[in-house]
């Protein structure tokens, strides 16, 4: 045939939408965006049950104390595992699968709650996020970036999400319960910390961050209130709600192309304009003792609200230039500052004049004279707190003087400072749980869109776990 | 000569998502429950299926689809209460499946969800009762909303999940080739692009 590669049943078909209503074209992009994820999951998932049973086989092949007989019941086992796991992905987890106990924190899109299984009485720690909120504050990358973070890891360092869900109107993240708090309602408690306590909540903060910046993401709204404590007071880190995944699409640009793809609008982007400008008013930017106190006593407040607490960000994060994962060391910082001294660097009356102060946070990093701080802790501040280019990177920090004598490799496992004595397994006494009923209930959403749904898709997620926690 | 169906043609018939053989995906994984497994699987065709049905209802209407049909001469009938078979619109026969199936996969008792519960004896042909459902709503929706799917830029995500859905059966023995062929008056249109699937490869097998 002349050309020669197109088949004689070769056809031109002009597509066309005219006449289609405004619905279809979204929808059909969300069932195309569905099933892209479903296959992609479903490739994953055949290549890691694969890799699980090949792993077990080698191992046991090698074993040569073990019968053949209990050898062939491991095998049973891990297949009675993995069929468990596909029943609980077609088991619709909801609401109705678990009992509030109690709610334990607030957050900026919803609050966080003390829950059972109702089947089998687990405990866990479940966050409800408000769509509608997020979609308006531009958050859902975020939110995606969380998920991610917390379904990617297996370290003892994060939170460990077991399952997420959503409903019209949240989404909810199931994960494990830390029943220790957090180091914000410590802070607030104890005002300051020793040096010796500092060095071991700052030390594990170290192996934490630096976790997850070893999974591929920066976690940047490193803060006090996302410094959570387990059952034998060691530290783990929560809320990816801003941590972004450099090695993902996580960017909020690419969940616009998903709207604008699917509506062939974009939606007006005020708050993202808002949040990243920043503007310079000369005001005064130093404290009275009096301001201090107004501070810390609303700083549970800062941390309940939507805008929340700019304290702990580094400078470059309101710049538009760019940043790395530097920008946590910065917070870490800020947050040892806060243990020695008593309330962060730059804290001030509005979360505007913070801004000010944290872009120009040469004039206004300074330690007070009524605290007495060793030399070495000082140094660890100003070598944290300071120009990205010359913040100290992980093995700086591990090697600073104020870390003398810190173990890293066993950390973990050394006794922690304050070990939180638990009454049953369902003890919020470390929570501020009063103050909590206080606050006043979000607004629910409305309904959702096929648009909307969009922006969530993949949220939903099943921990396969080999400890079989999850089941 | 009757014209050949768009899904035949090129290059639509060779469109899809996934690339190369369903075997990998389809495959029972070694040590698993096959009721699990295929249990899993259904719910996923199901779920998927609705999601494109979803998309298609502003075309698939009374008007539009008086009879379900999937051929030139072929029209599903529904079998009502007095065993009866009887004619119904294509919006109303596809609501009535995908209402028993969601209804099927919702009660635990066919579809157990809690722990150390399991399958009823009679799992194994409720399924191929529900597969044989769903491949209708398949045939129909190639047979009288292909363009459609064309105009919404579909059809590799479309074919790939027909396809899958026949390799699956086929490894699972949930596919009747008088169901997917139809009879010789009266044949099923997605019959022949099954048989040039299998003559394409993709099919597993
Ligand atoms: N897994 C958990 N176990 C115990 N308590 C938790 C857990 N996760 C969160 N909390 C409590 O809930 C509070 C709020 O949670 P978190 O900071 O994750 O949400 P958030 O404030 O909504 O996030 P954002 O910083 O994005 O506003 C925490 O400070 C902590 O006290």
């Amino acid at each position: 045939t002349p050309g020669g590669s197109k088949p004689n049943d070769y056809i031109y078909f002009d597509r066309s939408t005219a006449g289609f209503s405004d619905e279809v074209l979204p929808r059909a992009k969300a069932a195309q965006m569905k099933l892209e994820h479903y296959y992609k999951v479903a490739v994953d998932a055949a290549i890691e049950r694969n890799t699980r049973r090949v792993e077990l086989e080698r191992r046991l092949q090698v074993d040569q104390t073990m019968s053949d007989d209990r050898k062939q019941r491991q095998l049973q086992q891990l297949g009675k595992k993995e069929s468990t796991f596909l029943r609980l992905r077609r088991t619709r987890l909801g609401l109705s699968d678990f009992r509030t106990v109690k709610v334990i924190g607030k957050g900026a899109f919803g609050e966080v709650r003390l829950v059972q299984k109702t089947d089998n009485g687990k405990v866990y720690a479940m966050k409800l996020l408000n769509k509608e909120a997020m979609l308006q504050k531009d958050q859902l990358a975020h939110v995606r970036a969380e998920r991610d973070v917390l379904a990617e890891s297996v370290s003892d360092w994060i939170v460990q999400l077991y399952y997420s869900f959503q409903d019209p109107v949240y989404l909810y993240l199931v994960m494990e319960f830390l029943p220790g708090g957090d180091l914000m309602t410590m802070l607030i408690k104890y005002d300051t910390f020793s040096e010796d306590v500092t060095r071991f909540y700052m030390a594990e903060c170290v192996l934490a961050i630096d976790a997850v910046h070893q999974l591929g993401f920066i976690h940047r709204d490193i803060k006090p209130d996302n410094i959570l404590i387990d059952k034998d007071g060691h530290v783990k880190l929560s809320d990816f709600g801003l941590s972004t995944g450099f090695h993902k699409q996580h960017d909020s640009n690419y969940y616009q192309r998903l709207f604008e793809s699917a509506t062939g609008q974009s939606p007006a982007n005020a708050a993202q304009a808002s949040r990243n400008s920043v503007m310079v008013n000369p005001i005064n930017l130093t404290m009275t003792n009096e301001q201090i106190q107004t501070w810390k006593a609303n700083r549970r407040k800062l941390a309940y609200s939507t805008v929340g607490t700019p304290d702990y960000i580094a400078p470059e994060i309101f710049q538009q230039k760019g940043y790395g994962k530097e920008c946590d060391w910065w917070s870490l910082g800020a947050i040892a500052f806060e243990c020695l001294v008593g309330y962060p660097p730059f804290c001030s009356e509005s979360t505007h004049d913070t801004y000010q102060k944290i872009m120009q946070w040469q004039y206004h990093l300074a330690f007070p004279d009524d605290v007495h701080l060793s030399r070495q802790a000082e140094d660890l501040v100003r070598r944290l707190i300071t120009s990205a280019d010359r913040r100290m990177n992980v093995p700086e920090i591990k090697k600073h003087p104020f870390f003398y004598g810190v173990d890293w490799a066993t950390l973990r496992s050394i006794d922690a400072p304050f070990v939180p004595h638990l009454r049953s397994l369902t003890d919020t006494s470390y929570f501020p749980v009063n103050e909590l009923e206080q606050v006043p209930e979000e607004v629910p959403a409305v309904a959702g869109d096929a648009a909307k749904d969009l922006a969530f898709l993949g949220y939903t997620f099943k921990r396969f776990s080999i400890s079989s926690h999850a089941f | 000569a009757p014209q050949k169906p768009l899904y035949l043609c090129s290059p639509f018939v060779e469109a899809a998502l996934v690339k190369g053989n369903f075997k990998t995906i389809v495959m029972l994984p070694k040590y698993v429950d096959i009721m699990e497994w295929v249990a899993v699987n259904m719910f996923d065709f199901y779920t998927n299926l609705n999601e494109f049905y979803g998309v298609l209802t502003e075309f698939c209407t009374q008007q539009n689809c008086a009879t379900m049909s999937a051929g030139a001469t072929l029209n599903y009938t529904w079998i009502n209460q007095d065993r009866k078979h009887v004619h119904l619109p294509a919006p109303t026969y596809i609501d009535y499946v995908m209402t028993w199936v969601q209804n099927m996969l919702d009660d635990d008792s066919v579809f157990p969800t809690k722990s150390g519960q399991d399958f009823p004896p009679s799992f194994p042909s409720t399924v191929k009762h529900i597969y044989r459902q769903l491949l209708r709503v398949f045939a129909h929706i190639y047979h009288a909303h292909y363009a459609q799917i064309l105009h919404l830029r579909s059809e590799p995500h479309f074919n790939s999940l027909f396809a899958h859905f026949l390799a699956f059966g086929t490894e699972f023995e949930l596919l009747e080739v008088k169901d997917v062929r139809g009879s010789s008056s009266s044949p099923v249109g997605v019959g022949a692009l099954w048989e040039r699937w299998k003559g394409m490869g993709i099919l597993g097998g």
